[in-house]
């Protein structure tokens, strides 16, 4: 708990990261839409894929900055001294990470709507749910992930080199969840992918707790 | 010792040549093409056998800090990633006559892609690593994860390949064939799992020797 | 169907230059450890055993 709100002050008071990452959001929509051209129909095809290569292109960047205080300023031989359960850390981690992630894509969201005339509205509740699920996986993954590339070299290189494959079944899971959803089809019928991402979330998070003490052992 | 499994792989492999050539009959829709089964298939299982392999072996190291649970691990996941670029390789060059294209993402290809990009990031982990313990750690916690992630892998694309998708390639694999193919084809299984484990326990031994060397 | 056997013998080349080079590389790599494994014994037994080396040795001294 204390590492959450520790992250979360850090982030209010520096504020860096989350106003990098709008600014970043706003720029992949102009290029997805210079790089498609002004084909619409073309265009509403590809708009679920958009939206999440939008939402993991950010958490690429967001995540990867997860230990970024730590190592810049030295702290990171206090995380590894850290009495008690490392695991701890992991969630606090995770959860700041969440929060972080779900504010950022609440706001390509809104963005997405806004520019390519979405009519969210209806389906906004279907949409919470598979974007709750999809979001839970990357941040699993991607905070330990984080941790383990913190002090490696080219880290910026590799920590997306390891997240990518292992999050390309959440990628396939999540966009056709969301195009279902988009054409206003129920939940209900989109309830494998669905239980595929519960079943990612549960196993990423559960390996997270599960390993991160043999991450940060000192 | 060593040189008489070098041996009998040699033999394995020879065996399962000449079934795949001499003895399995001419198939009958896909005609001589379809031997290639014979190099796909096996590279396939072999893959999914090594990385098994460096699951067990990275939960062993964790809890145990065998220097030798690490070194399996690790020779595992490069054995199992020549032979998963292998898999890709010859389904790529089955694929061209068959289906007259070099790529297609069905859903064998795609997940084994897959899978080929993971352990080529665990080794790349390792590589940049400096620190010999710390490697393995990291290495191990990735090699849990990503194995994991196989099911996930499998399942996900196999969903996205056939669902509102029927599928229009053939399917290759097991199924109703002919008993001398499957004869065939286990032959080759049976001699490219010897390879496998030829091949690791060579890698294995030369990590230590290059660890000795370092000391 | 045409037999297409440049793509069967492709895939076979394939297979057989990969997996020998992996073997070679193997073999290699494992020759050149035991030869400096070899020389370090040596020349640690040299130097424990024969505390007064031959004069016409030409081993380098540690």
């Amino acid at each position: 708990m204390i590492v959450v709100w520790k992250d979360l002050l850090v982030e209010r008071r520096s504020k860096e990261t989350l106003n990098a990452l709008f600014f970043f959001g706003l720029l992949l929509l102009f290029i997805f839409q210079f790089a498609l051209g002004p084909d619409r129909e073309r265009l509403a095809g590809t708009l679920p894929g958009l939206l999440w290569l939008g939402f993991i292109l950010s958490g690429l960047l967001g995540l990867g900055r997860t230990f970024v205080v730590e190592r810049e300023n030295d702290c990171w031989e206090g995380l590894l001294l850290a009495p008690g359960d490392k695991s701890a850390i992991y969630v606090g981690k995770l959860a700041g990470n969440l929060l972080l992630m779900l504010v950022i894509e609440t706001i390509l969201l809104v963005l997405f709507a806004f520019f390519f005339n979405l009519d969210i509205a209806g389906v906004l509740p279907g949409l919470a749910v598979v974007i709750a699920l999809g979001t839970v996986a990357l941040a699993a993954v991607g905070t330990l992930f984080a941790a383990m590339t913190a002090q490696v070299r080219a880290r910026e290189l590799l920590f997306p080199v390891l997240l990518l494959p292992v999050e390309a079944p959440v990628l396939l899971a999540t966009v056709k969840a969301t195009e279902a959803v988009l054409l206003g089809e129920p939940l209900g019928s989109v309830a494998h992918w669905l239980k595929l991402l519960a079943a990612a979330d549960v196993v990423y998070v559960a390996v997270g707790v599960l390993t991160f003490d043999f991450v940060l052992e000192a | 010792m060593r040189r008489l499994f070098g041996g009998v792989t040699l033999v394995g492999l020879l065996t399962g040549l000449v079934m795949g050539f001499g003895i399995a009959p001419r198939e009958a829709t896909q005609g001589n093409v379809q031997r290639i089964m014979y190099l796909h298939v096996p590279s396939v299982w072999v893959a999914y056998l090594a990385f098994g392999v460096v699951l067990v072996a990275s939960i062993a190291y964790l809890v145990r800090r065998a220097e030798s649970a690490d070194r399996l691990a690790h020779a595992s996941a490069e054995v199992g990633v020549l032979f998963t670029g292998l898999t890709i390789a010859t389904g790529s060059i089955w694929g061209k006559p068959t289906w007259g294209t070099w790529w297609t993402w069905d859903a064998r290809l795609t997940s084994v892609s897959i899978l080929f990009v993971m352990y080529l990031g665990y080794l790349l982990l390792r590589g940049m690593i400096d620190d010999r313990e710390r490697g393995a750690r990291f290495a191990a916690v990735l090699g849990i994860v990503a194995a994991f992630n196989i099911p996930l892998v499998h399942f996900s694309v196999y969903w996205w390949r056939t669902l509102h998708q029927p599928p229009s390639l053939m399917k290759p694999g097991p199924g109703t064939m002919p008993g001398i193919i499957v004869a065939a084809l286990l032959a080759n299984f049976a001699a490219f799992t010897l390879l496998y484990v030829y091949f690791v326990t060579r890698r294995a031994r030369l990590l230590r020797l290059e660890a000795e060397a370092e000391a | 169907m045409p037999d297409n056997w440049g793509f069967v013998l492709a895939a076979y080349g394939l297979a057989a230059v990969v997996l020998i080079a992996y073997w070679r590389f193997l073999s290699r790599r494992e020759k050149e450890l035991e030869d400096a494994t070899a020389i370090r014994h040596d020349l640690r037994q040299g130097s424990s055993s024969h505390p007064r080396s031959e004069p016409a040795s030409e081993r380098p001294s540690l």
